[in-house]
């Protein structure tokens, strides 16, 4: 036992030094810019600290914090019960059309909230496609409120709780729930007192990841901001950082309440979390598997395809047939081509290639690193008695709810200080940094996603094999890995396509001649061209899902392979 | 058993690297394995990086002469394609460009301040570039051989100590109407028109706070008629229900899909929509378009000084504006140097006003804010 502790505390200040680097000293960076607004220009002067105070003077940052915790706190509640009653029903009940489920959801999470956010916009939009072809004229009343944006950041930001629940129900331990109902217990007894309360971790972090996630959010304010004002934290910190004259102070004025807010909320997950333990998982645990319903099954059928065409076929389907109407504005129809397609490999363009091959080589290189630390992290807060998880704890997810802006601007205060170049540190400037800022942006999920899954395997186990011998990598090659392998392909996997298209972080930190997919994506919406920007993402989301898709399917037979 | 599973291990290597790496590191260590595995990626990492750095820093070391292997780093906005192989075949110099809109441009620029990346930037934000020039961030003296060759418009630009150069002027708004909603005779043809109340309600225009273009619009009617008059102006224009989108693309489609009736439009935006066929009309107002003015200047601590002298003096070369017009994607707008002529269908009566970029640039962020609490009240 002494031998893992011990190991346990230097892994920890890896990890900790790791997570430091990546993700809090940019965030410091710009944060002590309301304290020392010209410390990385080489000037020492004293910041003006009621700039900290304006938050409750100026009109627009006031109505961007409230607007941000509205929003958070009901897209949370909401995606919560969402994501979990579906990852229950997903995980319980077998029936045709839930792999769909499964694969819609990992769209929803590596598709960037703006494009989702322009989807909902063409079609709820007062001359939508939902008034034009539907007649839901009082859609676009509904939707664009603050009641609406909740639902429709909800069907954008559930499926990080779903995955995170669902993973969890990956194994159970059937004993528990049998013996209670031995006992007496009615199956509604059972879920409330055993399963429920068992699955509370999972929950838990499916809850901070959804509010992480959507008080971080910057797509969706900026996209329904055409149609409806509806500014928050996020979208202030990008008018501070984006327009001129530029206000590093004020960034990081208001990061700070951002991070206020999410310290807010971990306090609030710690409080309700104190005192349980969880490791419920032992040698009796089985592979939960999904049974078909006894009856009602076509209506999960019909339920599941309805919910589809919502979430998916909604904002999706918008952005494909502004993808292929001609014409300048979007989703009209008023013809059918295709010639944006044509024109995304037309002639000498290759700049779309490019930069398609760019981010994929930054999404890849960025997961398998992302991956490596987001294990060590998970590792260090299940299994070790190091004092300061809860701070590593913190430190992963805080990248989730700080935009990549800030992140980005950050990351030029630090990896573009003269003296690095002495030392071959520079970084800025060279595909690098994307990957190191892609890297601290996917941590939040992997870390997420694998401690899920590791707080149900039981430190015992790990210690039993070391009782005989087995070595470190041993014991993680050998009993780890196998009961987490699910969790990690999808963390893996999540990170891989959330970072290829990463816009704010590539927009503010992409070296000269070094073009990727959002940038050019970006330009082409910038440009007016809605169409050719439709085409690009769908192009270039459909070569991500095929490579995903690929991926899951050759790890799929050796699962097969587990259970004979 | 354990053997299978290590097999598996192997075959998620490309996923679960961590793996692969840790069963190569020996199987005594604990703790060993962990952190050298750690360690050889940052390593890897470290190596890696480094070559690249290397390249650059001997690059940009000052000692090293501006060969005409070194390329010349230039951040601009509205990229056009014909710029990099033009000034590369007219000077042998490489050039290597950085784009994005004027926001995220100054952002990066103001970021990289301890030690800047670029040697010439070329934006449309005059009263930024001015506001660089007055903190010493820009090289100055210096005169280009064409300056003489200079419109009396654009001279007037030009700042005493010579840090920037107008290579171009174009509105920042023009009246755009609706063909379908008035005709020539019905349309606002003036500035004043827009807070009749006649047009209550039907007019939209991009938020200055957001709007890069949007800025150099306000500006002069705020220095013209002092602040008060300027606000006051603005307030009739809310207060006559004017539609604030958050940017020029924004306004164009609200245009075209009827939620307004007219707009003031940036004029490439509005050129665009009428050479797409959309039923639109372009108004000069008589008094005067506010124009945004398209600046060069060159890093002051530029170690390539010879090839930004070079594209510069390219960017004042008749023969580079008159390219640009023809062939160019941002093509409307009024050249900076006499003997070029700007787009046949561009209006020949237009006549640019402009706030003088020091004052728009020392009041840029209190209009900007006045605009921004404004617009959530």
């Amino acid at each position: 036992m002494l031998r893992i502790w011990t190991q346990g505390n230097r892994t920890g200040w890896l990890v900790l030094a790791v997570l430091f680097l990546l993700i809090l000293l940019p965030l410091i960076a710009v944060v002590i810019q309301v304290l020392l607004p010209g410390v990385f220009f080489g000037h020492f002067e004293l910041g003006n600290l009621s700039l900290l105070l304006d938050v409750f003077r100026r009109p627009l940052w006031y109505v961007s914090l409230k607007n941000s915790v509205i929003l958070g706190i009901g897209t949370t509640l909401l995606g919560t019960i969402l994501g979990t009653a579906i990852a229950m029903a997903r995980s319980n009940w077998a029936f045709p059309g839930a792999k769909l489920l499964d694969f819609a959801v990992w769209i929803l999470i590596i598709t960037p909230s703006f494009i989702l956010a322009q989807g909902w916009v063409m079609f709820a939009s007062a001359d939508g496609l939902a008034a034009q072809w539907l007649g839901w004229h009082s859609l676009h009343s509904f939707i664009f409120q603050p009641v609406g944006l909740i639902v429709v950041m909800t069907l954008s930001k559930f499926p990080l709780a779903y995955l995170t629940v669902y993973s969890a129900l990956e194994w159970k331990v059937d004993r528990l729930s049998e013996a209670a109902r031995l006992s007496g217990g009615s199956s509604w007894t059972v879920w409330r007192t055993i399963q429920a309360p068992l699955l509370m971790p999972a929950i838990c972090s499916g809850a901070m990841l959804v509010f992480m996630d959507t008080v971080g959010d910057f797509g969706l304010p900026a996209s329904i901001a055409t149609i409806f004002r509806f500014p928050t934290l996020p979208y202030s910190i990008y008018s501070a950082l984006y327009t001129s004259p530029i206000r590093f102070d004020m960034a990081g004025a208001l990061s700070f309440y951002l991070v206020l807010l999410i310290a807010l909320a971990m306090s609030v997950q710690l409080y309700a979390m104190r005192k349980s333990r969880y490791d419920f998982l032992s040698s009796r645990a089985t592979r939960s598997e999904p049974k078909k319903p006894r009856k009602g099954g076509i209506y999960l059928v019909i339920g599941n395809i309805v919910f589809l065409a919502v979430v998916i076929g909604i904002p999706f389907g918008s952005n494909l047939l502004m993808s292929i109407s001609g014409g300048s504005s979007a989703g009209k129809g008023r013809e059918l081509t295709f010639e944006h397609y044509k024109a995304l490999f037309a002639g000498n363009n290759d700049m779309l290639l490019e930069g398609l091959t760019h981010s994929l080589e930054i999404a890849a290189v960025a997961a398998v690193i992302g991956l490596f630390v987001g294990f060590l992290v998970a590792y260090v807060l299940t299994y070790s008695q190091f004092k300061l998880r809860k701070t590593i704890d913190v430190i992963s997810l805080v990248s989730l709810a700080v935009p990549g802006i800030v992140l980005g601007i950050g990351y030029i205060f630090i990896w573009n200080q003269a003296w690095l170049e002495k030392i071959g540190l520079l970084l800025y400037g060279t595909p690098w940094i994307l990957i190191l800022a892609s890297v601290a942006g996917v941590i939040p999920v992997i870390t997420r996603v694998v401690v899920g899954a590791m707080a149900k395997v039981p430190r015992q186990l790990l210690a039993a094999a070391q009782m005989q011998g087995a070595s470190f990598s041993q014991r993680v090659v050998s009993i780890l890995m196998p009961l987490i392998k699910g969790a990690m392909l999808y963390a893996g996997l999540a990170a891989f396509g959330a970072s290829v298209f990463d816009l704010a972080i590539s927009s503010i930190l992409y070296p000269p001649n070094f073009m990727t997919l959002p940038v050019v994506i970006n330009k082409a919406f910038e440009d007016l061209q809605f169409g050719y920007a439709a085409a690009a993402t769908l192009t270039g989301g459909g070569l991500v899902i095929l490579i995903i898709a690929v991926m899951e399917l050759l790890i799929k037979p050796s699962r097969k392979r587990v259970k004979s | 058993m354990a053997k299978g599973y290590r097999m598996k291990g192997f075959m998620l290597a490309s996923v679960l690297m961590a793996t692969a790496a840790l069963s190569a590191c020996g199987n005594n260590g604990n703790n060993e394995a962990n952190t050298a595995a750690t360690n050889s990626t940052n390593a890897a990492a470290t190596t890696e990086a480094s070559t690249e750095p290397t390249t650059e820093a001997a690059a940009e070391s000052p000692a090293a002469d501006a060969s005409k292997d070194e390329p010349l780093v230039v951040y601009l906005n509205d990229f056009d394609d014909i710029i990099k192989p033009m000034f590369e075949e007219k000077t042998g110099y490489k050039l290597e460009i950085v784009s994005g809109n004027g926001a995220e441009i100054a952002s990066r620029i103001e970021a990289e301040k301890g030690n800047p990346h670029w040697d010439v930037v070329w934006m449309d934000s005059m009263p930024t570039i001015d506001q660089m020039g007055k903190n010493g961030q820009l090289l100055d003296s210096w005169q280009p051989s064409n300056l003489d060759g200079l419109t009396d418009f654009a001279k007037g630009l030009v700042p005493a100590n010579n840090t920037y150069f107008p290579t171009g002027e174009h509105a920042a708004s023009v009246i755009v109407y609706n063909t379908k909603a008035f005709d020539a005779n019905s349309a606002p043809k003036t500035w004043d028109d827009l807070i009749d109340a006649k047009f209550k309600g039907a007019i939209g225009m991009a938020d200055p706070a957001v709007a890069a273009p949007a800025y150099p619009f306000v500006a002069w009617f705020f220095q013209s008629e002092g602040m008060d008059q300027g606000k006051s102006y603005f307030d009739s224009l809310l207060k006559n229900g004017v539609h604030v989108y958050p940017k020029n693309p924004n306004v164009a489609k609200a245009l075209t899909d009827g939620e307004i009736k007219a707009a003031a439009l940036q004029e490439s935006n509005a050129y665009t929509l009428k050479n797409a066929g959309e039923p639109v009309d372009i108004i000069w107002p008589a008094e005067g378009a506010p124009a945004s003015v398209r600046v060069a200047a060159i890093q002051k601590e530029s170690k390539h000084q010879e090839a930004a002298k070079a594209f510069v003096e390219f960017l004042l070369d008749p023969a580079t504006q008159q390219a640009l017009i023809d062939k160019g994607d941002e093509s409307y707008f009024e050249p900076s140097v006499k003997g070029v002529n700007a787009k046949a269908d561009r209006a020949a009566d237009a006549k640019l006003v402009v706030a003088e970029a020091g004052w728009a640039g020392e009041h840029e962020g209190e209009i900007k804010q006045w605009f921004a609490d404004k617009a959530v009240k």
